[in-house]
C-alpha cells in the first residue's frame, strides 16, 4: 500500500488541508492493510467546504477504472469539479447516488476495491464515519478546483511522489511569490494556513490573489475563474473551423454547387440582382453630366470587373508552364489561382419565387481583404452588350449556364456582378 | 528508385521545419528536411524578420546620425547614404544565419533535400530537385511547415519593381521618392520606417481605423501614429484603395474613405503591398492525400497538430494561429515532443509581438479592447518614459509601458510597451504571464537603476498602488 501513501501525499498537493490529510492517511494505512476494500469518502475540494451534491457518478458500479479516470462530479455552492482518480482500481459499491444532496465532507459515498480483487469475494468495510469525521478519502483522487492550466493529455499521469513520514504535503516547493509572501507575513499565517490555500496558479502555483481569496478579501470564486480564462487562452482556438470545399488557397464561395461530377452536364447558376441602384445612378448621371447611359454599359461593365480573376473551374488541370512555375516556386510571385473568366450574364424578370433554390444565393459574407481587394477598373471599356428584356427596377434574375464544373466559379461571378450593382454601380462608369 | 525510408519527413525548411527537423534530430529520429528555396530558414532569415531588422537598425542609425547629434554635442561632417553596402551588410547578416542553419542540421544528422516536396500518397513524398532530377522519401511521420505568402492586391500585380512586396521591400535598388505602402499593420509599418528614414516620403494607406494590426492595444497605436508622424510618415487611415494604375515607373492609387466618401488619388513611385500574408501550400499535393483546408486556406489540425491524417502534422504560418516565427519555433519543439513524449506546451495566450519601429512596440497577453469586448473587469496602469532616468539620459523618452491587471486579484492581464528596446523588455512582461505574476510581483522585484526596465517595475506599481517617480 506504499503507494496507495504515496498518492495521498501527492493529491494533498492540490486538494485539501494537511490536517485532513495526515488524519487520512492513517486511516488509509489500518484499513487497507485489513480489508483490502476501501471507503471512499466526500473529499473537501476547498478549504471551506463543508458538505456537496453528487452531481453524478462516472464510473458505475462494478467497473474498473484508472489514474486519471473521473470518478464522479460534485457540486458545491461554488461550482461542479470533477473529482479523479489517483490509483487504479474497481468501484465495488455506489453509497450516495447520483443526485445525493448535502452530502457532509467525509461522509462514505462508495466502496472501492484494488485493482485484481474479486469483488464477489471482498467484505464490504464498515463505515468509518464514526470513528473519524474527519477522514476524508479526498487523498485518493486529484481534484483541481479548475481544469490544470497546464493539463496534461489523458494518457500522462500525474507522477508519483516518494512518501515520506510526516511529510509536510501541501507544501508550496519552490519561494513563495513576492506578493504571496508579503501577504501571509502580514496576516501571520503559519505554514499549514498556507498549505490549506487552493493554489489556481500554472503549475500548482500559489498566486496573490488565492491567498487575497482564502483570507476573504475578495470574492472567492476569482481566481479560480480568471485561471479558467487564461487556460482557455492558452490553447488555439480550433472551434467553428469551416472546411474550405476544394484543397486551393483561394477564398472559395461558401455552401456553392454540390461536389461536381465529372460529367459535362451543364447547369444554370442564377441570382436576383436588384437594379435599383444602377437605375438611380443612371439618373443622377444624367442630371449631373447631361449624359444617358444605357443599363447594358452598367452590366457589361460589371461584368468586365467580376470576370477578373475567378476561381478555377473544379478539376482544373494546370498547363505546363504553370506545372513548371510551381517548380521553381515562381507561382508564389504569379498570384492565387485563379483565372480570368468570359461569362456574360443573361438577364430576366424576376420568376415565380419557386424557380430559386436558396442555394444558389447565399449570402456572401465580406471581410475586410474582400472589401479592400474589391477590383474595380473603369478604365477597360466595354465590348460586349447585353441583350437587355425589359429591365425592371425591382430584382432581375441574372443567370449562367455553365458545365457543372464551373457552378462555383460562376457563382462567384454572379455575386460580384450583384454586389458591383446593388453597392456602387456609380462607380463602374465614372 | 525505391524511395527512402525515414521516421521523419519535414516538408518546408524555414523557422517551424527547421526547429523540427533539428529537435527530433537531437532526440534520435532519422530526419529528412525538404527546402526548395536553395537556402534554409524560410520567409524569416531570407525575406522576412532578419534582412527587415538589419535594415531597420542601419537605416535608424544613418537617420540619427543625420538628425540627431548636434544637440548631443556631436557634430558630424557629411553624411552619405551607401544603399549598396547597407544591402551587402543585410546580406551578410542573412547568409551568416542560413549557413549556420544549415551547420546545424548537419551537427544534427538531419538529411538536407533541396527540392520542392509534393505528396503523391499519405506516405511518400517525392521531391523534385532544385539541380534537376527527383527522389521520393517516406515517412512513418511526416511534417507539413510549408509557411505563408504575401496577399496579392488583386488589380495590382506585384512586379517588385514598382509594385512590390515586402520581398521587394527589403531589396530597393535606390530609394523612391514617393512610396505608398497599402496596409499598417507591423510589416508595412516597419519598411515605411526604413524607407522613411532613408530619404522617401512615405504614406501609409491603412483601411482599419487604427495602424498596427488587430492585436495592438488601441491607445498603443494611436500613440505610436503619432511619433511616427512626427518622424515624417504620413497616414491616411480609415481609407480603402481601390485600384491602381501603372504607367511606366510610377503608380497611380485611387482612395476612397472606408467609410464611403470622398475619392481622392495619390501617386507614388514605389507601392508597397503590406496587406497581410496568406498560407502556402501550392504544389504540394494536397488534394493527392485529400487533405482539408479551411476557408482561408490554412491545413486544419488538432490541439496535439495532427491532421486528419494522424501521421502528418502540420505546424507555422500554414496552420492555425498568428504568424511570427517565435510561434512556429515554439510548435516545431512541442510537435516533436507530441510524437516522441506524448505532450508539448505552446501556451498561445502568452505570445508575445513586436514592431520593430523607432522607437519598438510590444506587447503580450490581452488589450484593452480585447478585454472591454469580452467584459472583463481591469484595471490600467502606465508609466511615461519621459519620466525614467534612463530614458532622460538617452534623451529618448517616447513611448511608456501600459499594465492590465484584473482589478481584485491584482493579476496581469496584458503588457503593452512603446519604447525604446520594447522588443527586449517585453521578455520581462512574457515570463510573468506565464507564472501568473500580479503586478506587485513585478514591482517587488528589484530592478537595476538607472535602466529602462524601471519603468516596467513603475508601470506595474502603479497599476496597483502607485508609482514612485510620477
Ligand atoms: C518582412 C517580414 C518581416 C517579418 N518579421 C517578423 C518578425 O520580426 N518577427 C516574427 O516573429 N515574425 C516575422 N515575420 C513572420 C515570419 O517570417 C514567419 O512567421 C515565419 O517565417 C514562419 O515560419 P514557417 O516556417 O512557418 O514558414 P516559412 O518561413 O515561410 O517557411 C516555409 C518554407 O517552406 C518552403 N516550402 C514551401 N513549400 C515547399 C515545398 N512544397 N517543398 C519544399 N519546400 C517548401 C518555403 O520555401 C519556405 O522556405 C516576418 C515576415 C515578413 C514577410
Amino acid at each position: 500500500m506504499a503507494s496507495f501513501a504515496a498518492a495521498c501525499r501527492m493529491s494533498a498537493r492540490l486538494a485539501t488541508r494537511k490536517l485532513q490529510q495526515d488524519a487520512a492517511s492513517r486511516g488509509f494505512r489500518t484499513s487497507a492493510a485489513a480489508l483490502a476494500a476501501q471507503n471512499f469518502t466526500m473529499p473537501a475540494l476547498s478549504p471551506t467546504m463543508t458538505e456537496g451534491n453528487i452531481a453524478a457518478w462516472r464510473v458505475k458500479e462494478g467497473e474498473k477504472f484508472s489514474a486519471g479516470d473521473v470518478l464522479l462530479e460534485i457540486e458545491t455552492d461554488k461550482a461542479t469539479m470533477d473529482v479523479e482518480a489517483q490509483e487504479d482500481g474497481i468501484l465495488m459499491k455506489v453509497m450516495q447516488g447520483d443526485g445525493s444532496k448535502g452530502v457532509q465532507v467525509g461522509t462514505r459515498i462508495a466502496v472501492i476495491a484494488e485493482e485484481g480483487d474479486d469483488i464477489s469475494s471482498l467484505e464490504i468495510p464498515a463505515d468509518e464515519k464514526a470513528q473519524s469525521t474527519q477522514a476524508a478519502e479526498a487523498p485518493k483522487t486529484q481534484t483541481p478546483a479548475t481544469p490544470e492550466p497546464d493539463s496534461a493529455p489523458p494518457s500522462s499521469t500525474p507522477p508519483k511522489v516518494a512518501s515520506k513520514p510526516g511529510a509536510k504535503t501541501s507544501k508550496q516547493t519552490y519561494p513563495l511569490y513576492p506578493s504571496v509572501a508579503q501577504l501571509v507575513k502580514e496576516n501571520g499565517l503559519d505554514e499549514s494556513a498556507v498549505s490549506g490555500i487552493t493554489p489556481t496558479g500554472p503549475g500548482g502555483r500559489l498566486l496573490k490573489g488565492d491567498v487575497l481569496a482564502f483570507l476573504g478579501k475578495i470574492n472567492t470564486k476569482t481566481p479560480s475563474e480568471i485561471s479558467a480564462r487564461f487556460n482557455k487562452a492558452s490553447h488555439l482556438d480550433l472551434s467553428n473551423i469551416k472546411v474550405a470545399k476544394a484543397p486551393e488557397p483561394k477564398k472559395p464561395a461558401k455552401e456553392a454547387a454540390p461536389v461536381p461530377p465529372p460529367a459535362p452536364v451543364k447547369s444554370v447558376v442564377s441570382l436576383p440582382v436588384s437594379l435599383s441602384a444602377v437605375i438611380e445612378a443612371q439618373r443622377k448621371i444624367q442630371k449631373s453630366l447631361g449624359v444617358f447611359l444605357p443599363l447594358s454599359t452598367f452590366i457589361s461593365r460589371a461584368s468586365e470587373v467580376a470576370n477578373d480573376e475567378l476561381p478555377l473551374p473544379a478539376g482544373y488541370q494546370p498547363t505546363a508552364d504553370e506545372l513548371f512555375n510551381q517548380v521553381l516556386g515562381l507561382d508564389k510571385v504569379a498570384g492565387p489561382k485563379v483565372s480570368r473568366g468570359a461569362y456574360i450574364p443573361q438577364i430576366a424578370a424576376l420568376p415565380p419565387a419557386s424557380a430559386f433554390p436558396t442555394s444558389a444565393a447565399p449570402a456572401k459574407k465580406l471581410d475586410i481583404l474582400d472589401i479592400l481587394a474589391a477590383p474595380s477598373r473603369p478604365k477597360q471599356a466595354a465590348k460586349k452588350t447585353v441583350v437587355l428584356p425589359g429591365a425592371s427596377t425591382g430584382p432581375n434574375v441574372f443567370s449562367l449556364q455553365v458545365p457543372k464544373a464551373e457552378e462555383r466559379r460562376a457563382l462567384v461571378f454572379l455575386e460580384r456582378v450583384k454586389l458591383v450593382l446593388e453597392s456602387e454601380p456609380g462607380r463602374l462608369v465614372l | 528508385m525505391a524511395p527512402q525510408a525515414r521516421t521523419r519527413v519535414i516538408i518546408g525548411g524555414g523557422v517551424a521545419g527547421y526547429v523540427a527537423a533539428i529537435k527530433a534530430g537531437q532526440e534520435g529520429m532519422k530526419v529528412t528536411c525538404i527546402e526548395k528555396r536553395g537556402t534554409l530558414g524560410g520567409t524569416c532569415l531570407n525575406v522576412g524578420c532578419i534582412p527587415s531588422k538589419s535594415l531597420l537598425n542601419n537605416s535608424h542609425l544613418y537617420h540619427q546620425v543625420l538628425h540627431d547629434t548636434k544637440h548631443r554635442g556631436i557634430e558630424v561632417g557629411d553624411v552619405k547614404l551607401n544603399l549598396k553596402q547597407l544591402m551587402k551588410a543585410k546580406e551578410q547578416s542573412v547568409s551568416g544565419l542560413t549557413k549556420g542553419v544549415e551547420f546545424l542540421l548537419k551537427k544534427n544528422g538531419v538529411e538536407y533535400l533541396k527540392g520542392t516536396g509534393s505528396f503523391q500518397d499519405e506516405h511518400t513524398v517525392k521531391v523534385q530537385l532544385n539541380d534537376g532530377g527527383e527522389t521520393s522519401v517516406t515517412g512513418k511521420n511526416i511534417l507539413i511547415a510549408t509557411g505563408s505568402e504575401v496577399t496579392p492586391f488583386p488589380g495590382l500585380e506585384i512586379d517588385e519593381k514598382t509594385v512590390i512586396s515586402s520581398t521587394g521591400a527589403i531589396a530597393l535598388e535606390k530609394v523612391p521618392k514617393k512610396m505608398v505602402v497599402i496596409g499598417g499593420g507591423i510589416i508595412g509599418l516597419e519598411m515605411a520606417s526604413v524607407w522613411s528614414r532613408l530619404g522617401s516620403e512615405v504614406t501609409v494607406v491603412e483601411f482599419l481605423d487604427q495602424i498596427g494590426g488587430p492585436g495592438m492595444d488601441t491607445e498603443i497605436a494611436k500613440n505610436i501614429q503619432k511619433i511616427l508622424k512626427k518622424q515624417g510618415i504620413n497616414f491616411k487611415t480609415g481609407t480603402k484603395v481601390v485600384s491602381g494604375d501603372k504607367t511606366d515607373g510610377s503608380v497611380k492609387l485611387n482612395l476612397d474613405s472606408a467609410k464611403g466618401g470622398k475619392a481622392e488619388s495619390i501617386d507614388a513611385d514605389v507601392v508597397l503591398v503590406a496587406i497581410g500574408r496568406r498560407p502556402y501550400t501550392g504544389g504540394l499535393g494536397l488534394e493527392n492525400i485529400g487533405m482539408e483546408l479551411d476557408e482561408r486556406g490554412r491545413v486544419i489540425i488538432d490541439s496535439e497538430y495532427r491532421t486528419k491524417i494522424p501521421h502528418i502534422r502540420c505546424i507555422g504560418d500554414v496552420t492555425f494561429g498568428p504568424m511570427l516565427a517565435h510561434k512556429a519555433e515554439e510548435e516545431a519543439v512541442a510537435v516533436v515532443e507530441y510524437i516522441k513524449k506524448g505532450y508539448g506546451h505552446v501556451n498561445y495566450g502568452v505570445i508575445p509581438a513586436v514592431m520593430y519601429t523607432f522607437p519598438e512596440v510590444a506587447w503580450v497577453g490581452q488589450s484593452e479592447q480585447d478585454l472591454k469586448k469580452a467584459g472583463i473587469n481591469y484595471r490600467v496602469g502606465t508609466f511615461p518614459f519621459s519620466a525614467n532616468s534612463r530614458a532622460k539620459t538617452n534623451l529618448d523618452t517616447d513611448g511608456m509601458v501600459k499594465m492590465l491587471a484584473d482589478p481584485e486579484t491584482d493579476r496581469l492581464l496584458g503588457v503593452h510597451i512603446i519604447g525604446p528596446n520594447a522588443g527586449e523588455m517585453i521578455a520581462e512582461g512574457t515570463l510573468a504571464l506565464e507564472y501568473g505574476a500580479s503586478c506587485e510581483d513585478i514591482a517587488r522585484t528589484c530592478h537595476a537603476h538607472p535602466t529602462l526596465a524601471e519603468a516596467f517595475k513603475e508601470a506595474a506599481m502603479a497599476t496597483y498602488s502607485k508609482a514612485i517617480h510620477f
